[in-house]
């Protein structure tokens, strides 16, 4: 019965193997694939090291294209981009088991004190929002407090906003939705609608919201203006202001918003260069002709800024 | 060949690795069981939510911090019942078709053909409810479904989701009837209807109750097909068939994605997700208790 | 007299007509039910074959600026599928012999198998949950292929099991007494006669569950997360995130790539949408010809032998 024996030894060779290489592996995941380059005056070429950036959907078409570009002019550089959500990505920020976190919102409105501590927020560019309606509805322009009246679900019928009779179907982001966030604390000011108020759905995507806004008659929601040249759907100005990049960076447009890409004060040597090179990639100039093309609006040329309040200031 | 292997040392490492699987099974349950148990409690105990608020509270705005889960907890019960509501006469009446009235139909065409429904996965019904039930029920209800999206369409998607399960169940059902307590309703005379009706569907009762809570189980607990048809509205009640709405599954899904871990929001997640086990821990009773008594009527 | 028999005649015709009109209506049922079914598949099957018949829909990446294909997903599926298998098919081999052979008729039994039982009756978005906590954080694994597929795992040791169970227990108890009775231990008994034995139900069981996990989606957005993997088919680096095999990067099967699509649509994502339903579909119908085919070949060699 040497058989099993042998069947022993090959068990216990399978099982060192798979443990060895669960431990390279495990090891690839946090560091590099090759060590880094620890020469100081070496330009972008010798980077080399592979990052996992993880969280908000809003910007990761955006963020795919950065690393397509970076990955092409750096051969050693391998960056995993996942989906999951602002609150995933925080989560795992705060937990370091990632390199860069996309939030479409401040940490300190998601995480707790503490687990913000030794995080590096990167604005790495501004997303605008504004109202869209059915194309059907025959009004074209709200003042804040018209959409606020909406919102709160005080105004339910387009007769009262200057329109053809008919209700008024909020569509509203899910609960925890960044882009939601942003549109209620430019919006809203701080109100919340009453409990009796029921939004006719409540989506988890802009695209989703494109597609019922163009659907459903007299119905209005709120998207990035990337996803405001849509068929079927129709943009509002907001008090006369037209939501255009020049208006946001002017500060005449105030429903607007940071993407953050959250990093760790204290990332392994091994990594952070690849990390911050990626992201001064993606704030460079170079990059930003791509940023406009995909609807966001580079740093650079904002005239005004945002605190985590709201507040609204000359640069 | 001599066995150099004492034959005492062999059983033992058979039973050993075996015993291995099943133990690891089983810990990964406890762990499963554990784990959910302790993130969902930490709602009332760490966070300090009232469980009552938290069961009977009307409305979920995470973003005002607070979490009443009543409105997930009905859209659940509503969209289960209701689909087994739909299912149930169909699935019953067609168990009864092919094993009473065309037995050999039933096994050669109508089984395998039912099983395939079995197989589709629940994205693919998603779609299915998104771009075809939705417009239906929007088409047919007009201003009174204004995206189509609510419980009347969460039910109808699940209500063809389980249908295959509670058919197949309730076939093998009839099917175990002995055929002596059918021959001797007839021999006095009784109609295949009567027959039916009063004698098999009478000593099937308990494994049909089992088939049919076997697919209310599966309703229960379906996720991405109700998330993508019933419009995910958690804030309050719903106050209708019509009424987008929410389930348990669903908040689950749109929400653990925007919730970080740690957070109020995060551990009242994991609550509901706690209440998705204990209600499927609970319909694993019934069944067992059902099949209790069952049992012990028949012997 | 007479009037009695006038009832009775009453009554008889009674109970036909109720007979009649109740076979009518479970007939209609039955065509009913059946026309569902064929509407059902073949709407979407219909419906998705202009896109999935499309040159490069199979063979392009997701990412293709002019015919953008789901290669990367259909990949990220059938590895996934086959790492699941590789962590499950033992797992459960090993649960059901010992429940068939050796299982002890006391509590630790009855605990195994009410834990089974659980596992089977858990919503799979639970299970994802749990992954996204336990395998992703806990054990360290990250968002990967390797805490999908033990979520999937979770998902099929139910199945298997009762399946593998169903079968050991179908061999002829003949053949077992005969085994034992030449002095062969329960161990050599499973092994040399229980398992070949029951081999072709144990296969067919295996790619039947294979059809199941193929579509599943809910307990993988979590664990092996949502957004389309980049793949690098030429890549030798097995720890890259583009490498096709690394169990440690994050993947998207179909099922979740077809969710990610209805809940984040861009232009032109319907389509998309129905070609990878039809495609997602007609794997899953394959896998359950397969397992017919198999399971009857099987049988029929092993008789022969």
């Amino acid at each position: 019965m040497s058989k099993f024996d042998l069947s022993r030894r090959q068990f216990v060779g399978i099982a060192g193997g798979v443990a060895a290489l669960a431990g390279l592996a495990a090891c690839g995941g946090n560091g590099t694939d090759t060590p880094a380059s620890t020469d100081e005056g070496a330009d972008t070429a010798a980077l080399s090291g592979s990052i996992s950036c993880s969280g908000a959907t809003s910007f990761q078409p955006l963020v795919e294209a950065a690393a397509d570009a970076f990955m092409e002019a750096n051969g050693d550089v391998s960056i995993a981009i996942s989906a999951g959500g602002s609150g995933q990505g925080l989560s795992q920020i705060a937990e370091g088991s990632v390199q860069i976190g996309r939030s479409d919102v401040y940490a300190e409105e998601k995480l707790e004190a503490d687990q913000c501590e030794g995080l590096v927020d990167n604005q790495v560019c501004i997303v605008g929002m504004g109202p869209i309606v059915n194309a059907n509805v025959d009004v074209d322009d709200l003042t804040l407090d018209q959409l606020k009246g909406i919102f709160l679900g005080q105004i339910t019928d387009w007769s009262e906003l200057g329109g053809t009779a008919g209700p008024i179907q909020v569509i509203q982001r899910e609960a925890g939705s960044g882009t939601r966030a942003t549109f209620e604390a430019a919006v809203l000011g701080g109100e919340t609608a009453p409990d009796s108020f029921r939004p006719v759905a409540e989506v988890d995507s802009s695209g989703t919201v494109v597609e019922q806004v163009a659907a459903t008659d007299g119905s209005i929601s709120y998207v990035a203006f990337n996803y405001m040249e849509n068929d079927g759907v129709k943009a509002l100005t907001v008090d006369g202001v037209e939501p255009t990049q020049a208006n946001v960076e002017s500060g005449d447009f105030t429903i607007w918003a940071y993407e953050h890409m959250y990093t760790r004060e204290d990332e392994d040597a091994s990594t952070a260069p690849v990390t911050q090179a990626f992201i001064e990639f993606i704030m460079s100039d170079e990059f930003a002709p791509t940023v406009v093309e995909q609807g966001f609006i580079p740093m650079a040329d904002m005239q005004v800024k945002k605190d985590a309040d709201g507040n609204i200031t000359a640069a | 060949m001599a066995n150099l292997m004492p034959k005492r040392r062999l059983e033992n490492i058979g039973l050993g690795i075996t015993g291995f699987c099943v133990a690891l099974v089983a810990l990964v349950v406890v762990t499963l069981i554990f784990m959910v148990a302790q993130q969902g409690l930490t709602t009332f105990f760490v966070d300090g939510l009232n469980p009552v608020d938290f069961f009977l509270g009307q409305n979920w705005i995470p973003e005002q911090e607070r979490y009443g889960a009543l409105p997930m907890i009905v859209g659940s019960f509503a969209v289960t019942l209701l689909s087994t509501a739909f299912a149930l006469p169909i699935a019953i009446g067609s168990a009864i078709f092919v094993v009473e009235v065309a037995p050999g139909f039933g096994r050669r065409v109508f089984q395998p053909f039912v099983e395939l429904l079995v197989g589709i996965p629940s994205v693919v019904y998603g779609v299915l409810g998104l771009y075809v039930i939705n417009s239906l029920v929007k088409a047919i209800f007009g201003d009174a479904a204004p995206t189509g999206a609510g419980i009347l369409s969460g039910s109808l998607v699940l209500a063809i989701m389980i249908l295959p399960t509670i058919t197949t169940l309730s076939m093998d059902a009839l099917r175990a009837v002995p055929k002596q307590y059918r021959e001797g309703s007839y021999a006095l005379g009784c109609t295949r209807w009567q027959t039916t009706w009063h004698v098999v569907l009478k000593s099937a009762l308990p494994s049909l109750m089992t088939a049919v809570i076997l697919g209310m189980t599966r309703a229960f607990g379906e996720t991405l097909a109700v998330q993508m048809v019933i419009g995910g509205v958690e804030r309050s009640m719903p106050t209708g068939l019509l009424d987008p709405a929410s389930t348990l599954t669903a908040a689950l899904t749109a929400g653990l994605s925007n919730a970080t871990s740690g957070s109020v929001y995060y551990h009242a997640l994991w609550t509901l997700g706690l209440i998705l086990l204990a209600m499927s821990l609970v319909f694993i009773m019934i069944i067992h208790l059902i099949g209790r008594k069952g049992a012990k009527a028949n012997g | 007299m007479a009037s009695r028999e006038g009832a009775l005649k009453a009554h008889v015709e009674r109970i036909n007509r109720q007979d009649k009109i109740a076979t009518g209506i479970l007939t209609v049922i039955v065509g009913l039910v059946i026309l569902l079914v064929v509407a059902i598949i073949g709407y979407i099957l219909v419906r998705g074959a202009g896109r999935a018949l499309t040159p490069g829909f199979l063979t392009n990446p997701y990412n293709d600026d002019v015919a953008p294909g789901i290669l990367y997903q259909l990949w990220d599926s059938f590895y996934m599928l086959l790492v699941t298998l590789v962590i499950s098919v033992p797992i459960s081999l090993g649960a059901a012999i010992f429940l068939v052979e050796y299982a002890p008729d006391n509590w630790i039994t009855s605990a195994a198998k009410t834990a089974i039982e659980t596992l089977s009756s858990l919503p799979s978005i639970v299970v994802g949950m749990f992954g996204s906590l336990f395998f992703v954080v806990t054990l360290g694994w990250g968002i990967s292929i390797l805490a999908g597929a033990c979520a999937l795992t979770m998902f099929n040791i139910p199945i298997l099991v009762r399946t593998i169970q169903q079968a050991l227990e179908d061999v002829p108890r003949s053949q077992r007494d005969a085994a034992l009775a030449m002095g062969l231990t329960r161990w050599e008994t499973t092994i040399n006669v229980l398992l070949p034995a029951a081999m072709p139900a144990i296969v067919t069981g295996i790619v039947l569950s294979a059809g199941r996990v193929f579509g599943e989606a809910a307990a993988l957005i979590f664990t092996s997360g949502s957004a389309p993997a980049r793949l690098n088919f030429g890549s030798l680096n097995f720890l890259s995130p583009t490498n096709p095999f690394n169990i440690f990067r994050p993947a998207c099967s179909l099922a979740v790539y077809i969710w990610r699509l209805t809940s984040e649509p861009t232009e032109g994502s319907t389509e998309i949408v129905w070609g990878t339903a039809a495609v997602l579909l007609a794997c899953v119908l394959l896998f359950n010809l397969l397992a017919r085919l198999l399971g009857k070949f099987l049988s029929r060699r092993l008789t022969a032998e």
